[in-house]
């Protein structure tokens, strides 16, 4: 072999070898390419929350109340008709109670004077603590009640106005357009699901725990339950 | 000397040909681990690194807004490597060289020369520095050297050798080309047939304000971003840097992959990411009266200082919210509060509003959404298609 052949069969060699590779290299990225661009893409999508404390006991009773307050109605406006709490929730007092249980880190417990529905300073700090934490959740419930002083109709008006001045300062603080498709108010007056002294360990705007001062409250949580 | 310039160019070949490969694997739209050693075809890396940073730069590839991913400039390293051994084995073979031979492969060797000292600026300028890279740099060094002591000790009276100047250079470009033309034929077409779009926004208003002005270009478009995510902040210096964000009128959401906030991520991916967003919203303001500066000035903050920020939050929460305040004043009594966190409630709700992949960075560009892969080495080819389209029509092809 000449000199000039082994020059030429050099510069072939090296221009051919890289070639190759690119070659393959790019064929092998094509394939790949090809292989994968109909395969189905195992990416979780945005979605609010369903937690497993969701039952269907829960959900119905969320239901029901976000019929009452027009919550769950496309069209037309919001407001609470008085409902009769017993059949909302079509269960025992302490078995409405017992479906909140797992809400003890979730839910906040506002308390009030005696036959009062003033938020006091305590009170509307933790409205706003619980409403800021709404994470995926879909509805915030406000269950209102009235220790058993006083007349029973009274009473239920009592944790009506409670209720409703839960709504009230969050319409006033945070001038939400979406709160009122989210804010569920359920009044229970004096005569069904009293909380008891379970309840004094959850999250409550004052220290004192009697259950008459347990009952002067409202009871809210974001509920974690697509419905 | 001649052989040093060989096995120079042969070190060279094997810095530019792994680089070649490495950036040809990307042109699937798949993620890959990327070589990042000073030893030729080790260390194979995922994560971020130096490499990748260059490797997704605008300057690892050329012609990057006609070709998808572009014509990588490891390749062409690889063809001048590979004809340097072809140009100094030639004398070697004959067993002389000329003067004139000599001189050619000086000037022959001082191209990927002043390509590495160009590179080596420009890693300054991208703020990283890829092993492989700089296995090319000193392969550069150690053949031209080779190749100027290799003219030196060539006397003037060396005999003559076949060929000309031109014929060498002429067998040079043939190398670039032969190389750049198969590239182009085998590796996968840049269209795609998809318009570079998978899937388009639902609902694209901001009722609860929670967009952040990040670009006032006059094309709208809106970033789903976490300000601790690395590839947000790569995606933002690609914009920047290839001059396509400014057509961008581009609005940001904020979806921190936090699980402190985030409930649609198990675990936090990004610590700290919901505090800082927090720090975002409470710069703009979150009321009427908004100030997008300050809000841009705490995304780049965030942005420079990502792995830092993490670090500070994965220890103790509240040192990186003191850090941010202390740094950000005007944040001061916001950050954390009630009325923030339901701002950052409502930015990822419009994620869920649109039914959006849990992921960051995605970009939407007249309420269509780019490909991911598409945000990536592939940005500048898909997004000045999808800004000289102008169409607002349905997406075809793509994913859902």
């Amino acid at each position: 072999m000449t000199p000039s052949q082994k020059s030429l069969a050099l510069a072939l060699a090296t221009a051919l070898i890289p070639a190759g590779l690119v070659g393959a290299w790019g064929a092998s990225a094509k394939a790949r390419l090809d292989e994968n661009r109909d395969a189905p893409q195992d990416v979780a999508v945005a979605a609010v929350s369903n937690d497993a404390y969701c039952t269907p006991q829960l959900k119905a009773v969320v239901r029901r109340v976000a019929s009452a307050c027009g919550l769950v109605q496309a069209e037309g406006g919001r407001g609470c008709q008085p409902t009769d709490a017993k059949k909302v929730a079509s269960l025992s007092g302490g078995d409405f109670n017992a479906l909140f249980r797992p809400l003890a880190k979730r839910a906040h417990i506002v308390q009030f004077d005696p036959d009062t529905a003033e938020l006091d300073e305590g009170a509307k700090k933790l409205v706003e603590t619980a409403w800021s934490d709404q994470r995926g959740a879909s509805f915030f419930f406000v269950v209102a009640r009235a220790s058993p002083e006083g007349s029973a109709d009274h009473n239920t008006r009592l944790s009506r106005d409670r209720a409703q001045a839960v709504l009230t300062h969050l319409q006033e603080k945070f001038k939400d357009p979406e709160l009122e498709r989210q804010v569920g108010l359920l009044w229970l007056g004096e005569d069904f699901a009293q909380l008891d002294e379970e309840f004094c360990a959850w999250n409550r705007s004052r220290e004192a725990c009697t259950p008459a001062e347990l009952n002067r409250s409202a009871f809210m949580a974001w509920i974690d339950c697509a419905i | 000397m001649l052989l040093g310039v060989v096995a120079a160019a042969l070190l060279g070949a094997t810095f530019s040909a792994v680089s070649t490969a490495d950036f040809t694997q990307f042109l699937d739209r798949q993620v890959h681990g990327l070589h990042c050693s000073f030893v030729p075809g080790a260390g194979r890396e995922l994560g971020e690194s130096g490499c990748r940073t260059v490797l997704m730069s605008p300057y690892s590839s050329y012609f990057r807004d006609r070709i998808w991913g572009g014509i990588p400039v490891a390749l062409w390293a690889l063809a001048v490597f590979s004809y340097l051994v072809a140009r100094a084995g030639a004398p070697l073979l004959r067993g002389h060289t000329s003067r004139k031979e000599a001189g050619f492969l000086v000037a022959a060797t001082g191209l990927p020369l002043g390509m590495s000292v160009l590179y080596f600026a420009l890693s300054l300028q991208v703020g990283a520095t890829c092993k492989v890279c700089v296995g090319m740099y000193v392969s550069s060094i150690a053949a031209f050297v080779a190749a100027v002591l290799a003219w030196r000790q060539t006397p003037a009276s060396a005999p003559e050798v076949p060929g000309s100047v031109a014929a060498w250079f002429a067998q040079g470009v043939g190398f670039v080309a032969l190389l750049t033309g198969i590239f182009l034929a085998v590796t996968p077409p840049s269209d795609l047939g998809k318009t570079g779009t998978c899937g388009a926004l639902v609902q694209a208003e901001d009722p609860s304000g929670v967009m952040v002005e990040l670009k006032s270009g006059s094309t709208p478009a809106i970033e789903v971003l976490d300000p601790l995510c690395p590839s947000c902040k790569a995606l933002d210096t690609r914009l920047g840097s290839s001059g396509l964000g400014q057509a961008l009128g581009l609005k940001g959401v904020l979806f921190p992959l936090d699980s402190s906030c985030n409930w649609m991520v198990g675990e936090a991916l990004h610590p700290g990411a919901c505090t800082v967003s927090e720090a975002v919203l409470c710069a703009q303001g979150l009321g009427e009266k908004r100030n997008p500066e300050a809000a841009r000035k705490v995304l780049a903050y965030a942005f420079a200082h990502q792995e830092q920020l993490r670090e500070e939050a994965k220890k103790d929460p509240k040192a990186l919210r003191d850090t941010l305040e202390a740094r950000f004043p005007e944040v001061k009594g916001c950050l954390g509060g009630a009325q923030v966190k339901n701002k950052l409630v409502k930015s990822l709700r419009w994620a869920v509003a649109n039914a959006l992949p849990v992921l960051t960075p995605q970009l939407f560009v007249r309420e269509k959404r780019m490909c991911d892969e598409d945000t990536d080495l592939g940005l500048e080819y898909s997004l000045t298609k999808l800004l000289a389209s102008g169409d607002t029509a349905a997406p075809k092809g793509g994913r859902p």
